[in-house]
């Protein structure tokens, strides 16, 4: 071996680990390096095998630590060695030492290139490992086609082809520009047939960089990947040492779904079916078992298998199969296993609607919360973040103070941020935010952002009903021996503001509440005494009539505090002093602050930041930003003109529409008494000031565009595609008049809702509403959920249903105002009287603040609602057909100008509208037959029959022939059809539909046979 | 794909390290430091996986696992599944001791020049290159052939760790 080959090296190596401490072991690598770098200076003298001796020396040394800065043109040297032992280590060395950039890696190049086009495989290994370990940008452009050509060679061994493979991969990741692949798709599926293991290993991992790059291209090799499962699943001809731990291959099959995993969808129905039965049986046939390491290796099949199924959006019976199996995953005595089952039940929340079955292990999810491990307590936590909503917040967030406690210290400061954020997302009440936050601040004072608590009084401020009982709360907690410093700040704010609403209380009058903020001023910091003299002033303008003792403790501390070093305190204190001497004006000046406007949460935008992940996305993280969330969260989109400026702020009351007359007034006031010159609280003393300080971070918001970058991330993403449907869209009536502008497109939302039965109707800055649906045969149950997204209520809010002739609509009573940060649901009764395509319209209007909002917005109960997709044989198809022969209950009619696309396509859209498509009833491959049962009160159960006959050489038209056995229902279903057809709904495949729609285009483009053959 | 390889001591001496981006070596230092500061102080049968963002970024894991007196750690991104990982250091092991017979922390201390190769027969340019340990040693064994062959000094044979008392 190389090594102990050289008796030099060990005894060096000896002498390190014979080193009693650090400072002897640097001494005798001082030691080696200056010896190493004299017999470099006169290298003449050197023989390649001292060479290799000292360059193995300089990489022992670069490993311990220590700078190695000379030598590199000798480690470089040793590559052009013809002996292979000395290239060897030229290869291995330079490959740790140098980085891509350096200089003497351009001195190699041609012994490298030579090495890899040469006839020797060892060598050729050599060359390719180092060049794909480092990658560099004038090894792909010198290179790449001649390791192009190494991986797709037939005379070379699997072993060199393997390199090549990866080479290529390193080479094309790190310079894309460079390295040419185009036309290698088909190479790519030649690979794919390969029969070494290893050889395919390497050639699936570069597959996944090509197909994570451009999926389009490499359309062909998706039915490969599936094969190549099948047959890893089977154990049918995998190698004995390609079996670990009796697994075939686990890291080809994790590969394998990963590739699957970049492609949008699987259009082929046999090679979606395929894949399903593999994954099935991976799902089905994996037990824990005693040995770690084989399970490890099952489950590593298994998560993969799970994050392909998510992708793939199964039915959502396999989704339900696959939250059971990581619920017991989650209860396991194997900790890795516990830890993924919380992590992937995580991912499973963003990517599909398994919410609700999730929340049954919210219990066994607390219990992970007190796992030994850390890993899995804080992927337990994210889990609980993920999974809150307003059903469970009490339970989680009460649970995660709980837990607070006994937290470890590196997870406090996460912990209280998210229990702040879901108090604040999903709090069914107010108060019961306030004592949430109150009792973090107690708990984690140290942990508690200012944030946290800025926000909390920007609640209490903005909604009076909460004052007393906040005041009430924070005079509870003053009453604790040892409080920390974060909740003096807070308690004696929101004393010095509300304590006079609790006068009556026992304990509560303004002697006793300055008695108690005062006895913890000794205690507290230079940056809470400002508060504490606020408070004080406030106390005392609240003193009515005044208390000369009262008055006399208070004026004391003011004039104590005059000649405080501390400029903030002195100017407060100064300031304080004249003014309480101004008697019954200082009402005016020192009144209740005014309500903030509203603005985003910085805790939420905080939160939202820290997602936004700018490294290698996987496919699921991408799929999962481009599904709109249907959570209701306050991202406020507020133009800028309601952000008021910081020095209105100030300490002192200024009406919110701070105008100047009020400001001379109060100057005036100041001059008359000619106590004081400098009042104007529009002119922020130089010092910040602490209250604008307060609220600075909750004042200044970043420039509107970037207040919720994922909303607009994703707006843009819906709209890509020009929809004809908008044009028939029902525009809000008043929108151009309303200041508030809807946040997303309404005709959007409207068509995506048509399709499934539950999103969002409408948002705008300050109401979300929501739509849930069951429909059974003629009857329909909606339910609006109402939102309101800001800290106050929305008023005069009124609903009105404008129904179509043929539905008969009961709304539920709406509440006439939206309590703040509240959800309100109203139910809705639908009942579908006779066939119609009318389109039922809410009014929906409410005030907020000055400015009133009305919107008129289409319910999506339309004419499929009332469909139920039916499957029907030969037998039962061909005489009803037959039965209806023409109009006015069969009609036919050739429709021009619609959307091409591909048949399954349209197939699809059949589904998803609920006319269910019978395969194989036409027995030309270019047409399309479905079934399905309409239900109204004057139809009752009513069969439709639809025949779509296409033509592939021009797919804008097609003739459609609708039958059933009533002349309306035949004619509203045609035209509601022909709608359909003509302007497709962007949402009929929620995931990247714009992308997939040109993919599968291009598809039909190159082989519509094999895709229709293989609908049909 | 795979960002570092690192196999240190239980004292946190590192045995082996190997960065597929490269790293300053201060760098590496700092971060082979974090990374033990994180491992020493986690108790026995918790699971392998360690947040690791804090140490090197966002979208990083960190898979390890503790043998003896060694711990043999992986580093890598989204796009690799952890417990294939946790499966490739569990191979690069069995590899060791095959090579070793019983691979103890000196054979890793004396022999990092082998290491080194064999770890090239396993990752490539921070990718999987071949996972069956099997054709790991054949690979190994036919280098190690070309070594012999052009090698004219006397071997000394594996029982170095015996140097040491």
């Amino acid at each position: 071996m190389a090594l102990s080959g050289m008796r030099g090296l060990s005894v060096f190596i000896s002498d390190i680990r014979n080193c009693q401490n650090k400072e002897q072991e640097r001494l005798r690598v001082d030691k080696e390096l200056g010896n190493v770098r004299t017999r470099f200076k006169n290298e003449k003298g050197l023989t390649p095998y001292e060479k290799k001796k000292y360059v193995w020396k300089m990489l022992y040394i670069y490993m311990l630590g220590y700078d190695v800065d000379f030598g590199h043109m000798e480690a470089v040297s040793l590559i052009s060695a013809p002996k292979y032992p000395e290239k060897q280590v030229g290869y291995i060395v330079t490959s740790c030492l140098l980085n891509e950039n350096h200089d003497f890696l351009r001195l190699a190049i041609n012994t490298v290139r030579n090495d890899i086009i040469g006839r020797n495989e060892t060598f050729q290994c050599l060359a390719l490992t180092m060049v794909g370990n480092i990658g560099g940008r004038e090894f792909a452009e010198s290179l790449a086609p001649d390791v192009q050509k190494l991986l797709i060679s037939s005379s070379c061994r699997p072993l060199v082809r393997k390199k090549a493979a990866l080479c290529l991969l390193r080479l094309y990741r790190k310079n894309p520009d460079v390295v040419n692949v185009d036309g290698w798709s088909d190479r790519m599926a030649q690979l794919l047939d390969e029969r070494d293991l290893g050889v395919l290993t390497s050639s699936m991992s570069l597959l996944v960089a090509l197909v994570s790059n451009n999926h389009d291209a490499y359309w062909s090799c998706l039915p490969k990947c599936v094969k190549i499962l099948e047959r890893l699943a089977r154990n049918q001809d995998v190698p004995q040492e390609y079996t670990y731990y009796g697994i075939p291959t686990p890291w080809l099959q994790v590969k394998t779904m990963r590739a699957l995993q970049y492609f949008p969808t699987i259009e082929d129905p046999n090679t979606r079916r395929s894949l399903f039965e593999v994954l099935q049986r991976i799902l089905m046939g994996t037990d824990v078992v005693k040995n770690v390491n084989k399970n490890n290796a099952s489950h590593a099949v298994l998560f993969e298998a799970l994050a392909l199924v998510m992708h793939l959006d199964a039915e959502k019976e396999m989704m339900s199969q696959c939250v059971a199996l990581l619920g017991k995953f989650i209860a396991v005595r194997e900790p890795n296993i516990r830890y993924l089952g919380l992590e992937n039940m995580t991912r499973m929340l963003m990517v599909s609607d398994v919410q609700d079955i999730i929340k049954r292990h919210q219990a066994q999810i607390i219990t992970s919360l007190k796992d030994p491990d850390i890993s899995i307590r804080r992927r337990a936590l994210d889990l609980l973040y993920g999974m809150c909503d307003v059903s469970n917040a009490k339970d989680i967030v009460e649970e995660l103070l709980q837990y607070l406690s006994s937290a470890d210290f590196a997870m406090r400061e996460e912990l209280s941020l998210k229990a702040a954020i879901l108090a604040e997302k999903f709090a069914p009440d107010l108060s019961w935010y306030v004592d949430v936050i109150l009792q973090l601040i107690d708990k984690a004072g140290d942990f508690v952002s200012d944030d946290i608590w800025f926000r909390v009084v920007q609640f209490v401020t903005n909604n009076e009903d909460l004052q007393p009982y906040a005041a009430a709360k924070a005079r509870e907690y003053l009453d604790k021996p040892a409080i920390h410093e974060t909740m003096v700040k807070v308690s004696a704010y929101l004393l010095g503001e509300y304590s006079h609403l609790l006068a009556r209380r026992p304990g509560c009058s303004p002697k006793e509440i300055f008695g108690i903020i005062h006895e913890k001023l000794p205690t507290v910091s230079t940056s809470t005494v400002p508060i504490l003299l606020s408070t004080y002033a406030k106390i005392l303008m609240h003193t009515q009539p005044s208390d000369p003792e009262l008055q006399n403790q208070i004026w004391a501390i003011f004039s104590k505090y005059e000649s405080c070093i501390d400029v903030e305190i002195q100017q407060r204190a100064v300031e304080y002093f004249a003014l309480s001497r101004k008697g019954a004006a200082l009402m005016d000046i020192l009144a209740e602050m005014p309500k903030f406007p509203e603005r985003q949460s910085s805790l939420l935008k905080k939160a939202e930041d820290a997602e936004v992940d700018t490294a290698e996305q996987s496919a699921i993280k991408l799929r999962a930003q481009q599904q709109t969330s249907n959570a209701l969260v306050v991202t406020d989109q507020r133009p800028a003109n309601g952000t008021p400026h910081v020095g209105q702020l100030g300490l002192v009351m200024v009406p919110s529409s701070a105008n100047a007359d009020h400001n001379l007034e109060d100057q005036g006031l100041a001059q008359e008494n000619g106590t004081l010159s400098k009042v104007d609280p529009q002119s922020p003393s130089p010092s910040a000031d602490l209250l604008g300080d307060l609220l600075g971070p909750l004042a200044i918001e970043g420039p509107p565009g970037a207040a919720a970058p994922t909303e607009q991330h994703a707006i843009p993403a819906s709209e890509g595609d020009p929809n004809p449907a908008d044009a028939l869209a029902l525009a809000p009536v008043d929108e151009q008049t309303n200041s508030v502008q809807p946040i997303g497109n309404i005709a959007e939302r409207f068509n995506a809702l048509c399709l499934k039965d539950s999103g969002v109707l409408y948002e705008d800055p300050n109401i979300q509403i929501g739509i849930k649906a069951e429909w059974r045969a003629h009857h329909g149950r909606l339910v609006l959920f109402l939102g309101n997204k800001n800290t106050s209520s929305l008023a005069s809010v009124q609903a009105l249903i404008l129904p179509p002739s043929h539905l008969k609509m009961e709304l539920s009573l709406v509440p006439e105002t939206i309590p703040p940060r509240a959800q309100v649901q109203c139910p809705l009764e639908v009942m579908n009287l006779r066939p119609s395509r009318d389109v039922a319209v809410l009014d929906f209007s409410y005030k907020f603040g000055t400015s009133s909002v009305n919107v008129k917005l289409r319910l999506p109960a339309v004419l499929n609602k009332f469909l139920h997709p039916i499957a029907v044989t030969a037998e039962e198809f061909f005489p009803q057909w037959r039965s209806l022969s023409g109009p006015p209950l069969k009609l036919q009619e050739v429709v021009r100008g619609v959307r091409p696309m591909l048949l399954l396509e349209m197939a699809n859209l059949f589904n998803s509208l609920r006319l269910m498509v019978c395969p194989g009833l036409d027995p030309n491959a270019n047409n399309l037959v479905a079934s399905t049962t309409f239900y109204s009160e004057s139809t009752r159960a009513m069969l439709c029959l639809v025949r779509i006959e296409t033509d592939p050489a021009d797919r804008t038209q097609l003739r459609m022939t609708v039958s059933s056995g009533d002349p309306t229902l035949t004619f509203e279903l045609k035209e509601f059809i022909k709608e359909q057809l003509v302007s497709i709904p962007t949402a009929t495949r929620p995931p990247a539909p714009q992308v997939a729609q040109p993919t599968s285009a291009a598809t039909s483009l190159t082989d519509p046979g094999a895709m229709l053959a293989g609908l049909l | 794909m795979i960002r570092a390889v690192i196999v240190m001591n239980t004292q946190g001496k590192p045995r082996l390290t190997k960065f597929y981006d490269y790293m300053p070596p201060e760098k590496q230092q700092e971060l082979i430091r974090r990374v033990f500061g994180v491992l020493c102080s986690r108790a026995e049968n918790v699971s392998n996986f360690v947040e690791a963002d804090s140490v090197f970024g966002p979208d990083t894991r960190l898979v390890y696992k503790h043998y003896a007196t060694l711990y043999f750690v992986f580093i890598f991104d989204s796009s690799e599944n952890e417990l294939a990982m946790l499966d490739l250091i569990q191979v690069l092991v069995e590899t060791l001791d095959k090579c070793f017979k019983n691979v103890c922390e000196l054979d890793i201390v004396f022999n990092y020049s082998k290491l080194h190769t064999i770890l090239d027969e396993i990752i490539f340019g921070g990718q999987v290159l071949e996972t069956s340990s099997a054709e790991v040693m054949k690979a190994v064994e036919e280098i190690s052939r070309l070594e012999t062959a052009s090698n004219t000094i006397t071997l000394v044979p594996k029982s170095i760790s015996g140097w040491r008392s």
